[in-house]
């Protein structure tokens, strides 16, 4: 054994509790991409298998989406490189339109606020969503993204201002 | 506005600020209406964010699920594997990354976690010839290049060993298994093309890419991999829309402190799981007469440290909580006399301390009155259940279930209960009910139909259970909310500090809290307890029927009948006979001397029957202890040296006056309880066993908290001491002390 828990209930009710938001985090840094981003948590959860439980206990949360924004940067990174060489094979399949229903759903589906929370530059949306979305403190947000504390409440504080001024 | 004010209040608004900070704040929107009027807006907006980013659809995935016959078909073929489920096994660890919703195929490998089974499953050939009855597939990686992939291989890939190879006999069958998994609305994982044969985990960037049967992996489906996928991707909710964009452009740095592999990280890592606990140390008498601390009942830290001692692991050293440890167990402590109007007596032993023989022990006992079930007030209850999704395993909603039918075992006509859930939404399960024999069946029948699922919202169920609790409040008998959550305390549109001041404020109108923890409870063991704290509450962390039965039918008066708060304990030592103190535990507690007359502290509340233990090791005049700190003479006083007579004190003989200050239940005002002690040396051999049982508890926990202090203390002194202690043990609490020492004991080979 090098290290992890031997509590089954551990592990289960982690991945029970944080699979679904950490894969909605990841989709969002891999760029929808629903595999990739399982993948990502994936590999989040395998991490945490190899870790002593008191090392991300008290702060399980902050941890998990640690791993998983970094695993997330290194497959969008990978997934580039990829794109790259097999751009001509998959261009035409790629560019494939989404059936007419699923436009329609999704479009009902996503609300106003998010369409303007999408406009937002990528380091405000994240910091909001893993504010408002994943209920984390501004501190928490500073461990997870390597931004300081002071500029996480930056990044939130102008992503609040423009969504105001959008809605008014 | 500038733009750092500006930022301020949107920080105060998201309750982001510091204590310091929040105050300046505070007073600035109390004066300045724009101010006001600002924060109003920016918590407008930060709760329709809430609300909309909580609403935001999920990527679609579809569980899968074999038909009917199929999963028939297979398990005749017992070794034909559904290539679905990936159990990862790392480092001799199984557990499986799935599809939301494969619970079947999660809770197949968490029976994997058998250890014989996982030996087996390093070695992927066994599995062939292993029958492999549980119809999900194992897949493995030889847990030497686990490290390898982990650090170096964000994305493990997996590649299917072609199941016609692998399994001749059913290789007939290969071909519609594909089809049905080709069928899958969504591809859970990789093995998209797998043809229904084993699974084999294994880093992209390993050359050898032979399966452990010696055969060429499929290394198509492998190569594959990441093209195919884009084919395959799912329809996501997103995809389409280009208001919404596809995903967060992020830099790649800066990098974040949770590097996984950086062992200075992982230091960091262990001092914050658990709030810092650093060893009181010995204070000079001359220095420091008094010592200030506010009672503590909370028992949670022992369950936790017996969770890590029984699965063989010694637990962080911040999670050993001494006096949590010493408090867990109940003493035989005399409770006041009836005619007495005082809430409870106190009980004081001395003897020599048995880890430093040449120092005192002083054992402070204190003891709540009693009140016998009959006589108890009633009760107004209110269950405040976490329904939320992480509450399904069986430690968590069902014990909650299970505990919460032997509590209304306990219940007579007086009381009543009512049931409030909260997870996506709340709500009232079960109104206020009176207990009566008949009216057991309606609540048996509401606490049977929970279930759990959904995401947690707490504050309207905190605020949906204490206005329940305010509808039904008997006047002088017991109101309470009743928490009971495994701690995933998300508050939706408020937050942390938001939901303590609620907790606050109804605890201040008469209603109390009590936390109770399940399932994994240390996770947000901190949360928890300050929780229960705000709410004049207690908070106990069940993670057995033993142990719900211990909190809420043995303790049941203990747990619902506060009968003091804000409990205090200072005590003055005499110079004349002590040199110097140490207070063992309750380091999160200490009080500075002045706030023991200060009735605006807070502190520890006391349950009826409740017996509180502190123990201080004393060095008597003359005896320097060897863990004192040197400290230079001072230069402009007498250097109060020992053994002399320029100590002071008086020669009463006294060694200290014990004094507590505590207030009723619905009281303001404190009154003080004052009690002098005198030393008539006695000896560790002939002290009661409570006296006995209480050190080898607290010499425990120092050795496992591997405490300066320690002394000669070692498990097999810790057993000894505890054996001559455990007496009559009702409950059998100290004979399971024992077995925690012996397997201590064991792990660390002595």
């Amino acid at each position: 054994m090098n290290g992890g828990t031997d509590d089954p209930h551990w592990v289960r009710s982690t991945v029970d509790r944080f699979e679904r938001p950490l894969l909605l985090y990841a989709l969002k840094i891999v760029g929808g991409d629903v595999e990739r981003a399982r993948d990502v948590v994936q590999e989040t959860f395998a991490r945490l298998c190899d870790q002593p439980p008191a090392n991300v206990n008290g702060h399980l949360g902050p941890w998990l989406y640690t791993v998983c924004r970094n695993a997330a940067l290194d497959v969008r990174r990978k997934a580039r490189r990829e794109m790259a060489l097999a751009e001509t094979a998959d261009e035409t399949i790629e560019s494939a339109t989404p059936s007419p229903a699923v436009v329609a759903e999704t479009n009902d589906a996503t609300s106003h606020v998010l369409k303007m929370l999408a406009r937002l530059p990528a380091n405000q949306q994240e910091a909001i969503r893993l504010k408002f979305q994943h209920q984390m403190s501004y501190r928490d947000i500073s461990r997870i993204t390597g931004h300081s504390e002071t500029n996480v409440g930056f990044l939130i504080h102008r992503g609040i201002k423009s969504i105001r001024e959008m809605l008014s | 506005m500038k733009s750092d004010d500006e930022m301020k209040l949107t920080a105060y608004a998201l309750d982001e600020l510091s204590a310091s900070e929040r105050a300046a704040a505070e007073a600035r929107v109390r004066n300045d209406a724009a101010a006001r009027a600002e924060v109003e807006k920016i918590r407008d907006v930060a709760k329709l964010l809430s609300s909309e980013l909580a609403a935001e659809p999920a990527p679609v995935v579809k569980p899968i699920e074999m038909p009917q016959q199929r999963r028939r078909r297979l398990r005749w073929g017992g070794r034909l594997a559904i290539a679905a489920a990936v159990s990862v096994v790392v480092g001799g660890i199984a557990f499986s990354v799935l599809a939301p919703s494969l619970n079947r195929a999660r809770e197949a490998s968490i029976r994997a976690q058998d250890a014989s089974n996982l030996r087996q499953m390093e070695q992927p050939q066994l599995l062939s010839s292993n029958d492999n009855r549980g119809t999900y597939p194992r897949t493995a990686t030889p847990p030497q290049s686990q490290e390898r992939q982990v650090n170096s291989q964000p994305t493990p890939m997996a590649s299917a060993v072609d199941g016609k190879g692998v399994n001749d006999a059913e290789g007939s069958k290969a071909g519609d298994q594909s089809e049905a998994l080709n069928a899958l609305p969504t591809p859970a994982l990789p093995l998209l093309k797998s043809t229904g044969g084993y699974a084999v985990l294994t880093a992209p960037s390993s050359n050898a890419e032979k399966d452990t049967f010696g055969r060429d992996t499929n290394a198509q489906i492998n190569r594959n991999n990441f093209t195919s996928r884009l084919r395959y991707s799912y329809q996501n909710p997103y995809e389409g829309t280009a208001a919404v964009g596809s995903g967060f452009e992020l830099n790649q740095s800066p990098r974040s402190e949770f590097a996984v592999t950086d062992d200075v990280n992982q230091a960091k890592h262990n001092t914050e799981a658990y709030d810092r606990v650093v060893d009181n140390a010995f204070l000079d008498v001359m220095q420091n007469p008094l010592s200030t601390f506010s009672i503590d009942v909370d028992t949670a830290s022992y369950a936790n440290v017996r969770r890590f001692l029984s699965s063989g692991q010694r637990p962080p050293k911040d999670a050993v909580r001494i006096e949590e440890m010493v408090n867990y167990f109940p003493y035989d402590y005399a409770p006041p006399a009836k005619s007495d109007e005082r809430p409870f007596a106190t009980h004081v032993e001395i003897a020599d301390c048995p880890w430093q023989p040449e120092h005192r022990l002083v054992r402070v006992g204190i003891k709540g009155k009693e009140i016998a079930a009959d006589k108890r007030p009633a009760s107004n209850l209110v269950f405040l259940l976490d329904v939320s999704g992480s509450m399904q395993p069986e430690n968590r909603l069902p014990m909650v279930k299970r505990s919460m039918r032997l509590l209304l075992d306990q219940l007579n006509a007086e009381d009543r209960v009512a049931i409030v859930v909260y997870a996506g939404t709340s709500g009232l399960v079960l109104p206020s009910t009176a207990c009566s024999e008949g009216a057991k069946d309606q609540i048996r029948n509401a606490i049977e139909t929970l279930s759990a699922g959904g995401s947690t919202n707490g504050e309207q169920g905190i605020q949906l259970a204490y206005s329940v609790a305010k509808q039904n409040f008997v006047q002088g008998g017991t109101n309470r909310v009743i928490l009971c959550t495994d701690g995933d305390f998300n508050v939706g549109v408020t937050n942390q500090g938001d939901l303590t001041r609620i907790i606050e404020e109804k605890a201040k109108a008469g209603v109390f809290l009590s936390v109770l923890g399940y399932g994994m409870g240390n996770l947000k063991d901190s949360t928890m307890e300050k929780l229960a704290d705000k709410g004049n509450g207690n908070y106990a962390y069940i993670d057995t029927l033993n142990e719900a039965k211990k909190v809420l039918v043995e303790q049941m008066s203990g747990t619902l009948v506060t009968i003091a708060k804000d409990v205090k304990i200072q005590i003055e030592f005499n110079p004349a006979v002590v040199e110097s103190y140490r207070l063992i535990g309750y380091e999160n507690r200490l009080l500075a001397k002045e706030d023991f007359n200060d009735d605006k502290k807070d502190a520890g509340e006391i349950g009826a029957g409740h017996s509180v233990t502190a123990l201080y090791e004393v060095t008597p005049v003359g005896k320097q202890p060897d863990t004192k700190p040197a400290v230079d003479s001072l230069k402009y006083q007498k250097p109060a040296s020992a053994a002399t007579t320029g100590r002071g004190g008086d020669d009463s003989g006294e060694m200290l006056t014990l004094k507590l200050r505590y207030k009723q239940p619905d009281g303001d005002t404190s009154a003080l309880i004052e009690t002098p002690v005198k030393d008539t040396g006695g000896t560790f051999a002939k002290s009661s066993r409570d006296f006995k049982f209480a050190s080898s508890v607290a010499a425990f926990g120092m050795i496992l908290r591997d405490s300066p202090h320690k002394g000669r203390a070692t498990y097999p002194a810790v057993q000894e001491w505890a054996e001559d202690g455990v007496g009559e043990d009702k409950g059998g609490y100290r004979q399971e002390f024992l077995e925690l020492v012996k397997s201590a004991k064991k792990t660390a080979g002595q």
